[in-house]
């Protein structure tokens, strides 16, 4: 099951970032369709945040038709969101980190890595941030 | 809500339960005796009027054979502070402790109202408190009662006697009959409205001692010879030979020692007057002689005329001046619990 | 949607000074209601008032649609914690269960026993030796075992250190996902606020500043920034909550102000940036921004 994160400092609407995150997960093919999301409970025995956060994340989810609600059993992943394809998704991770790997090496450190990435970032999606 | 009142007031009663043991042994372990002596004098036997000796006999040979005048003198006191010592640790903190650490929060938000909540606590520990009282009132009469017994019969006529106080004495009155009950009433409730007005413990306390300490004091002096209309009399000064009617004096202040024909009276004043109705409070010159010469001052005084006006209540009036002043102080009790009623749900703050 | 508190023109004096005043609010159900103000703002008297504990001196305001402590029915279903959530110094954990089982015709003890337990608490300890955290915790499960269906919290994490609070805020939260409860909670600490309320009021100095639901507020208010320029220029339908300008040497002139937009600002001269909540509300705690009196309602309906 998905362990959710809370950035703080990130000014992203808590209830974006779950929903974010649960597509994160489906693209790297850690979360697969007929998975059961985590309760509202669970996830505000672990963040501490508002239930309804968790609830209007789900519908969400809901609205983009990657999640379903079964009432008494709980919200469960439909299908994965269109034009991800796992294989592609590991395929480009694997190369990325081969990437990362011989950056390290040659000497960059995160802040350079980030740098990199953030221009290259911004030169190929002209709108703004993900 | 019964059961609450009871946790919170476990502590005090069991305090208050192992006072009344400790008390309750020293009274079983000297009570027999003074039962004993009581039937060996022969006081059980006598009647009427010539019971004066013996009783002198056994009051002042109980005087200062020990353990007798100090455990006589405990009840009395214990009797009499013992509505103090409720009413400063029972009735103050009842609701001032709450007020003070805010657990009123704690107890007024479950499904309770407030007046109920009072009503129970106020019960509760209110009968608690004269149930209390009156156990050691009870308990103590039943060791007293030899003495109580003997100084009806009549009098020490000397005053030096710790016992010389009959049951109508300021000291004693309040501790037997019914009134402990008044009085445990009126301290408790008066403890609880002292808190409710001032909503902190430790000054409530105070008040309350302090006004109690007050009316304890200002009932027998100006209050209680008041509540029912006394008798008067005028009566010879004795003695007089074959006059049991006559008075005898105390020839210091010359007040009567004991009203004639009343036995067991509650002399409220008494002064000698004289033909012409003027009161004296000292022996006159002419009769206040010494040596050889000296006359008994009693057949003096008749010979000039002077007779004893005095003011007293009947024995008969004993039960009716209880049932008066035990009900004054419930009714003062039942002002002031509806004085904390009314406090607590005017919701100021 | 109903609502669990409405008030109307409330207002509560003592002697001379009005605690709180023209206090009108209608808290809809379902969520977790944030109450912040500096001391002394009138947070504790609005939540005294709401449970009964005070009457008005003006106004109305009634909880659960009927007065407040109208009747034992009517305290069953409100649950208060109180400031610093005093307890029963001498009495034990399990005695302050029992209390509650006795006075509640509602109370549930399974879910009381339970939450005991999760917490670690000794119900053989005595309530006065347990640490301030414990204390609260101990609070929390009384008014929760009582099922309310409003739970109203007068600063109860003040004086607990960080983790404390944050247990404190977990069960708080466990137990509204669990029961739908509606939520009261009143702090002046911001930060503990953001993760859990999703409606917020400001009081300052006894009144109301704004009301409403968190994402509504948020969508309303931008903050724009520019040349410096009199903001009496802006386009109609905005109100300026709080502004600044600096004067500098260089050619830049900056100036700032965070505008509650009745609808989108086009004026390409602006630089507009959405509003944290944090900075939302310490804008409206400043006393020395002039809020503009027409106040549109927000939050009412979602």
């Amino acid at each position: 099951m998905i362990e959710f994160q809370l950035d703080e400092t990130s000014g992203v609407a808590t209830y974006l970032q779950l929903v974010q995150q649960v597509h994160q997960a489906l693209r790297m093919g850690m979360l697969e369709p007929g998975e059961q999301l985590p309760t509202a409970q669970q996830v505000v025995a672990k963040l501490v945040i508002n239930p309804n956060t968790v609830h209007k994340a789900y519908r969400e989810l809901e609205r983009e038709g990657l999640a379903r609600a079964r009432p008494g059993l709980g919200t469960f992943i439909t299908r994965a969101p269109a034009g991800t394809d796992p294989a592609t998704q590991a395929r480009f991770l694997a190369a990325m980190t081969d990437w990362l790997r011989s950056a390290r090496s040659a000497g960059l450190g995160p802040d350079d890595v980030e740098a990199i990435y953030r221009t290259a970032f911004r030169t190929c999606f002209a709108e703004g941030a993900a | 809500m019964i059961r609450l009142s009871w946790l919170q007031f476990r502590t005090q009663a069991v305090t208050a339960a192992a006072a009344l043991a400790a008390f309750a042994v020293l009274l079983a372990v000297t009570g027999p005796h003074l039962a004993s002596r009581y039937a060996a004098s022969g006081l059980s036997s006598c009647h009427g009027g010539n019971c004066g000796t013996a009783v002198h006999t056994f009051l002042s040979q109980l005087a200062v054979t020990s353990p007798y005048p100090i455990v006589y003198l405990l009840g009395i006191a214990l009797v009499l502070i013992a509505p103090a010592i409720i009413g400063i640790f029972w009735g103050a903190p009842l609701i001032a402790r709450e007020l003070e650490t805010r657990t009123f929060a704690l107890a007024w938000n479950q499904s309770i109202t407030r007046t109920r909540w009072l009503a129970v606590k106020l019960t509760l520990t209110g009968l608690a408190a004269m149930a209390v009282t009156e156990a050691l009132s009870l308990m103590y009469g039943w060791w007293v009662d030899p003495i109580g017994k003997a100084i009806n019969l009549g009098t020490t006529g000397d005053l030096a006697n710790p016992f010389a106080g009959g049951r109508f004495s300021s000291l004693i009155f309040a501790t037997g009959g019914i009134t402990p009950l008044g009085y445990a009433a009126f301290a408790f409730t008066l403890g609880t409205a002292a808190g409710a007005l001032i909503r902190r413990t430790v000054p409530a306390m105070a008040l309350t001692l302090v006004i109690f300490a007050a009316v304890q004091v200002a009932m027998p002096l100006w209050v209680r010879p008041h509540l029912i209309p006394p008798d008067r009399t005028i009566a010879m000064i004795g003695p007089v030979p074959g006059d049991d009617q006559a008075v005898g004096l105390d020839y210091g202040n010359l007040t009567a020692i004991s009203v004639p024909g009343q036995p067991g009276a509650w002399i409220i004043s008494s002064g000698a007057i004289s033909a012409a109705g003027q009161q004296i409070s000292a022996l006159p010159f002419a009769c206040a002689g010494y040596g050889a010469k000296a006359q008994d001052p009693g057949q003096c005084l008749t010979s000039q005329g002077y007779r004893e006006a005095i003011s007293y209540e009947p024995a008969s009036r004993y039960w009716p001046l209880q049932w008066i002043e035990t009900g004054i102080f419930l009714g003062l009790a039942l002002g002031l619990a509806g004085s904390c009623f009314w406090r607590l749900n005017r919701r100021r703050s | 949607m109903s609502t669990v508190i409405e008030t109307s023109g409330l207002g509560k004096a003592y002697r001379r000074t009005w605690a709180l005043r023209d206090c009108t609010l209608a808290i809809p159900e379902g969520h977790v209601v944030g109450l912040v103000g500096p001391n002394g703002a009138g947070k504790t008297t609005l939540l005294r008032l709401a449970t009964g504990q005070l009457t008005p001196t003006r106004g109305t305001i009634s909880v659960l649609g009927a007065r407040p402590a109208a009747s034992p029915a009517q305290l069953a279903r409100v649950g208060f914690v109180e400031q610093d959530t005093p307890v029963y110094a001498r009495l034990r954990v399990a005695d302050h269960l029992r209390l509650g089982a006795w006075l509640n015709p509602g109370w549930d003890g399974e879910l009381a026993q339970r939450r005991i337990g999760q917490l670690g608490l000794d119900p053989r300890q005595r309530a006065g030796s347990l640490s301030g955290g414990q204390r609260a915790q101990l609070a929390l499960t009384l008014a929760l075992a009582k099922r309310p269906e409003l739970l109203l919290l007068d600063e109860p994490v003040a004086s607990l250190d960080p983790l404390a609070r944050r247990d404190f805020l977990r069960g708080l939260m466990e137990a509204v996902a669990e029961h739908a409860t509606s939520v009261v909670l009143s702090s002046h600490l911001i930060a503990d606020l953001e993760r859990v309320c999703d409606y917020l009021i400001v009081l300052v100095a006894s009144q109301v500043r704004i009301a409403g639901e968190v994402s509504a507020l948020l969508a309303v208010h931008r903050r724009l920034s520019g040349p410096r320029r009199d903001p009496g220029t802006l386009p109609a339908g905005q109100d300026v909550i709080e502004e600044s300008h600096t004067d500098k040497q260089s050619t830049l002139l900056v100036r700032t102000g965070l505008v509650r937009t009745g609808g989108p600002v086009h004026d390409p001269a602006w630089t507009v940036t959405p509003v944290s909540l944090e900075e939302l509300v310490l804008a409206y705690l400043n006393p020395a921004n002039d809020i503009p009196a027409r106040r549109p309602r927000l939050g009412v309906a979602s």
